[in-house]
């Protein structure tokens, strides 16, 4: 997603009200996604969305489209409004309730998916946090390379090289489990 | 189970998980995000989360800006109370006193020649009232006979003769009248009645006649110091008052200290006497006839000197000049191009000293904020990375 979504300091207000809202619109879900992979407790995650949206609504008048775009910029508040929660909660907290899944979950499911679903989950438990932010980052929330870079402060081939380790990881946790 | 076969199907799986938001929590953040995100109120202070807000809210560009115009009112409003509150010159050692036209000027300090005041005839040929009691400033002089005096009191006096019970202070007055020039001599003659009414004393004199701008006078007064205010009084009345200044100068330190000396060298000579009487031999009584010589002419000196101070402090100097025409602009209390050019440099070092002052009681506390805020930053940054594991 490249095309502008918040806009600069010298628009007019309504013109960033309109250009937040279009964020907000989408990059809601993406952002609980993300929170909810990397925090895996629904609630913290919930906690987590609406303070990183919060936060990027104050802030929104000091965004830099200069500095990058504006889903990296607002995937950058939600990290550290998931990193603080992980900080205050002292350890990373296990998995309460399986992720709610409006769409795809359900009874529709065979047992297969139902057990490889599982399996994904209890393999995603076992990598570090590390590991399973940039899973979170790229699978969950959709960002690109690019983006995955600019939210970690890292170089994108950085951010490729690091993906890349995670994936090997996740089957290879994937491969335990079984 | 089948295990994954790639990476793709691995990522396909993971898309197919993505954790999705409870369609309860959507719509209720829906409606914070529609009404602004409303930030529920947590401290007490009223206005507060408002003032957090706008900060928040407002782009570093305009909160400098902002910060910015503030400082300099903040250094225009310190500078404004400084220029208004300031008198006088700082670097002047002698402060002079100005009064508004028509006040009655009494100094904070009596001079003691008001006790002790001579009362010459008018005119009446006190020349050497008028030749010593020019305003000195009170310092290293030397005499016409060759004796060297140092103005540095005795020891116990203290460099300002701090303990005397009365203060000798020397006074002086500077008054500018006008007058029409048809009314110059008239206002002149004035001039010496109030003169005459004082007992003071007239050293100079000139009057001018002519049209408006030539036709004036100039005189060079001794007033006693007693009648100073009643006479500046009786002058100030004569014409429009044009400007009226007074100094003041304290030279209770040298009288004392010279009056100290005058005494050592009186008991020197007495001792000296005592030893010619004794002297046995006329080697002796030469040696102590020359020493004596010396020191008598020592405690001429210092006998002169100090009946000079005395007259310093008995007598004010005071200066009158009938003018005609238009004020000056630099003296008559006119304000030009030289005065803008002067005032707008003493604003402006007053603002640089204002500035300065600001940013040496601001620079401390903005150091300690600034590495205060490095270090949280860093530490929160460490416990971010921390918390990945």
């Amino acid at each position: 997603v490249t095309q502008t979504l918040v806009a600069t300091a010298g628009e007019a207000p309504r013109e960033a009200e309109i250009a937040f809202e279009r964020l907000y619109r989408s990059s809601r879900d993406d952002v609980y996604a993300y929170a909810a992979g990397i925090l895996r407790d629904p609630a913290a995650a919930e906690e987590v969305t609406a303070t990183a949206f919060e936060r990027a609504f104050r802030k929104r008048a000091r965004f830099d489209p200069g500095r990058g775009e504006p889903r990296a910029w607002l995937f950058g508040i939600a990290r550290n409004a998931a990193l603080d929660e992980l900080r205050r909660r002292g350890r990373q907290a296990e998995l309460r309730a399986e992720p709610a899944d409006p769409v795809g979950g359900g009874a529709a499911d065979g047992v297969e998916q139902s057990e490889r679903r599982l399996l994904l989950d209890t393999a995603l438990g076992a990598l570090s946090g590390a590991d399973r932010e940039l899973i979170a980052l790229k699978y969950f929330a959709g960002l690109d390379n690019a983006e995955i870079a600019s939210v970690l402060e890292i170089s994108e081939s950085n951010a490729g090289t690091r993906l890349h380790r995670a994936m090997d990881k996740l089957r290879e946790a994937c491969d335990g489990a079984i | 189970m089948e295990p994954f076969r790639d990476d793709a199907e691995i990522a396909a799986a993971l898309r197919e998980t993505r954790p999705a938001p409870h369609p309860e929590f959507a719509a209720r953040l829906d409606a914070r995000a529609a009404r602004g995100f409303p930030r529920e109120p947590r401290l007490a202070i009223p206005g507060l989360p408002r003032l957090r807000e706008i900060l928040s809210a407002t782009p570093p560009r305009r909160l400098l800006g902002a910060g910015g115009a503030v400082a300099v009112a903040a250094i225009v409003i310190a500078t404004a109370v400084v220029a208004t509150s300031e008198t006088g010159s700082p670097t002047s050692p002698v402060r002079p006193l100005t009064y508004p036209v028509g006040r009655s000027v009494r100094p904070a300090v009596a001079p003691r020649a008001e006790q002790a005041a001579p009362t010459p005839r008018a005119s009446g040929g006190a020349a050497a009232a008028a030749g010593n009691a020019s305003p000195h400033a009170a310092g290293s002089e030397t005499q016409s006979d060759g004796v060297q005096f140092e103005s540095a009191p005795a020891p116990g006096s203290g460099p300002y003769a701090s303990h005397a019970a009365r203060r000798d202070v020397e006074r002086g007055a500077q008054i500018v009248l006008a007058a029409e020039p048809e009314r110059v001599r008239a206002d002149a003659a004035k001039v010496f009645d109030a003169v005459h009414a004082a007992d003071g004393i007239v050293l100079s004199s000139s009057i001018r006649d002519g049209k408006a701008g030539v036709a004036g006078a100039e005189f060079e007064l001794l007033i006693p110091a007693g009648k100073l205010g009643d006479s500046l009084a009786a002058l100030s009345r004569i014409a429009e008052v044009r400007s009226r200044n007074e100094s003041t100068q304290d030279i209770t330190a040298p009288t004392v200290g010279v009056a100290e000396r005058l005494q050592d060298s009186r008991a020197r000579i007495e001792g000296l006497l005592g030893q010619l009487a004794a002297a046995g031999t006329n080697e002796e009584r030469a040696a102590v006839e020359a020493e004596l010589r010396a020191e008598r002419r020592r405690e001429a000196a210092l006998r002169s000197r100090l009946s000079s101070l005395r007259r310093r402090a008995s007598f004010s100097r005071v200066s009158v000049r009938i003018e005609t025409g238009a004020a000056p602009s630099r003296e008559g209390g006119g304000w030009g191009i030289g005065d803008g050019l002067d005032d707008a440099g003493r604003i402006l070092a007053i603002a640089g000293g204002v500035t300065a002052i600001g940013l040496a009681i601001l620079a401390p506390f903005a150091l300690i904020a600034l590495l205060a805020w490095l270090a949280r930053r860093a530490w929160v940054r460490h416990a971010r990375r921390a918390a990945l594991g």
